[in-house]
């Protein structure tokens, strides 16, 4: 990276730092290289994600600030524009509409508006894959024995009430009886719209 | 700002895709300098076939008003390259422009603070764009703005800040500028989208957009398969005298250099 670059993240940096309380963001160092940082931000409140903090892995890349910095969810979470598998956010600015001039800031403040107002029908990149998992979200919850709690067919929010659904509990329970693990029966389950006999199915061609 | 809905099948797509275009930009990278040296107008043929009657046929046309040619990269920042280098060059030597655009330069900066554009991140750009600026007025030779130029880190900051003047000028002018948005968008929409992103092509609005903002007249040369013979469209069109020449192919901007007669 051009020193002038460095020298800028560096500020950014300090920007997200002085105002952390006010943005419910964090930021670190994970070197003293600033190419890679920390972040974590806090779920908005009034969506399921109020109460969680969910932690970013941000990679800032050589050619800094033309391209944007590569943002990932550390944290499993579950949401129509974010992987659950992977945590790579599907997010304009992350992408073809960064902008140079945007900063840290502006990233975790558009990740923390994503977590407020999901977009599962935009109608850019409307693909059929993704009814299967826009209405099924799960948000951590440690009171439940796999650690997250299960919203089935919700609108999406502000309007939804969360509310524990044990069907898939069951679902997940059946799965890990026939030897597969928790992790993987959650995303085979999700990723075929909660049916078992499909997900087991795409277990054992896998 | 927008989301697009995620599957796992869409992110690795994504990816797939950016991997694609990156790997084509390495590509073209490697084989064309941000800006070339000052070509024969000639060499044009030879991106032609010779039974190419239409394009062999203009490029004669073309030689009639223009001797030579520089070539831009092919990376979507084109347009602001070829009229960056093309206008700088031109300062040289003449100081009466050069005042008149050096004051305006500096004091651009302010004026995008004003229409709300993060001092923060835009001082940077600011700052290259001034000591490139002030390079030329210290009667820098064409050899060393080029060396600027062709310098990727230097060029793109330069791209960043004609891109800023651009999309300010449609924020300012917005009420004019909303008619010539396609596609149902808001002015705010299309500076987000079409202006400020790196390597987003430019249009017919993001000429008259700049051109108006830095009171420079801009000479476009049209070469397609229309037609017999290259046209020219001026921006703006008040009779002003064009200081740079630019040639246009469908999706790519190049800078001409008229005949000395």
């Amino acid at each position: 990276m051009a020193n002038i670059a460095i020298k800028r993240v560096q500020r950014e940096f300090r920007e997200v730092i002085k105002s952390e309380e006010v943005l419910k963001c964090k930021i670190e160092l994970v070197d003293d290289t600033y190419t890679r940082l920390r972040g974590e931000i806090a779920g908005p409140p009034d969506t399921p994600f109020e109460g969680g903090n969910y932690k970013l892995d941000i990679v800032i890349p050589e050619t800094y600030p033309f391209n944007p910095p590569k943002v990932n969810f550390v944290t499993k979470i579950w949401h129509p524009n974010i992987s659950s598998v992977t945590g790579a956010i599907c997010l304009d600015i992350l992408k073809d509409q960064w902008a140079a001039a945007m900063t840290l800031r502006t990233v975790l403040l558009s990740i923390q508006a994503l977590l407020s107002a999901a977009e599962p029908d935009d109608p850019q990149d409307a693909v059929v894959a993704q009814t299967d998992t826009c209405h099924n979200i799960f948000v951590p919850d440690q009171t439940t024995e796999f650690g997250f709690m299960f919203l089935k067919d919700m609108t999406w929010w502000p309007n939804a009430t969360p509310s524990k659904d044990k069907e898939y509990e069951q679902k997940i329970t059946g799965l890990i009886s026939m030897g597969f693990t928790k992790s993987q029966s959650l995303v085979a389950l999700s990723t075929h719209s909660w049916n078992s006999e499909r997900a087991i199915d795409s277990l054992i061609n896998s | 700002m927008a989301a697009t809905a995620h599957s796992d099948v869409s992110g690795n797509y994504d990816e797939a895709i950016m991997a694609q275009v990156d790997n084509i930009q390495k590509e073209i990278a490697e084989n064309q300098p941000l800006v070339s040296e000052k070509l024969e107008i000639t060499c044009l043929q030879k991106n032609y076939s010779m039974d190419d009657f239409i394009y062999q046929a203009k490029i004669k046309d073309l030689g009639l008003n223009y001797s030579h040619v520089r070539k831009t990269r092919g990376d979507g920042n084109c347009f602001y390259r070829a009229f960056g280098f093309a206008y700088l060059e031109i300062l040289i030597g003449n100081q009466l422009e050069y005042d008149r655009f050096k004051s305006l330069a500096l004091h651009s900066k302010d004026e995008l603070v004003s229409l709300g554009f993060p001092s923060f991140t835009i001082e940077d750009f600011h700052q290259v764009f001034m000591e490139t600026i002030d390079a030329v007025g210290k009667s820098q030779s064409v050899e060393e703005l080029l060396k600027t130029f062709q310098d990727e880190g230097l060029s793109n900051y330069i791209v960043v800040y004609l891109r800023l003047l651009t999309s300010a000028q449609l924020q300012k002018k917005s009420e004019f500028f909303e008619n010539f948005i396609e596609g149902g968008r808001t002015v705010q929409e299309f500076r987000s989208q079409e202006v400020e992103p790196m390597a987003k092509e430019s249009d017919q609005i993001h000429i008259i957009a700049l051109t108006d903002a830095l009171g420079v007249c801009v000479r476009v040369v049209y070469m397609d398969r229309g037609g017999n013979s290259v046209n020219h469209h001026d921006f703006p069109e008040d009779g002003s005298r064009p200081l740079v020449n630019l040639l246009y192919r469908p999706g790519h901007y190049d800078i001409l250099y008229q005949k000395q007669l």
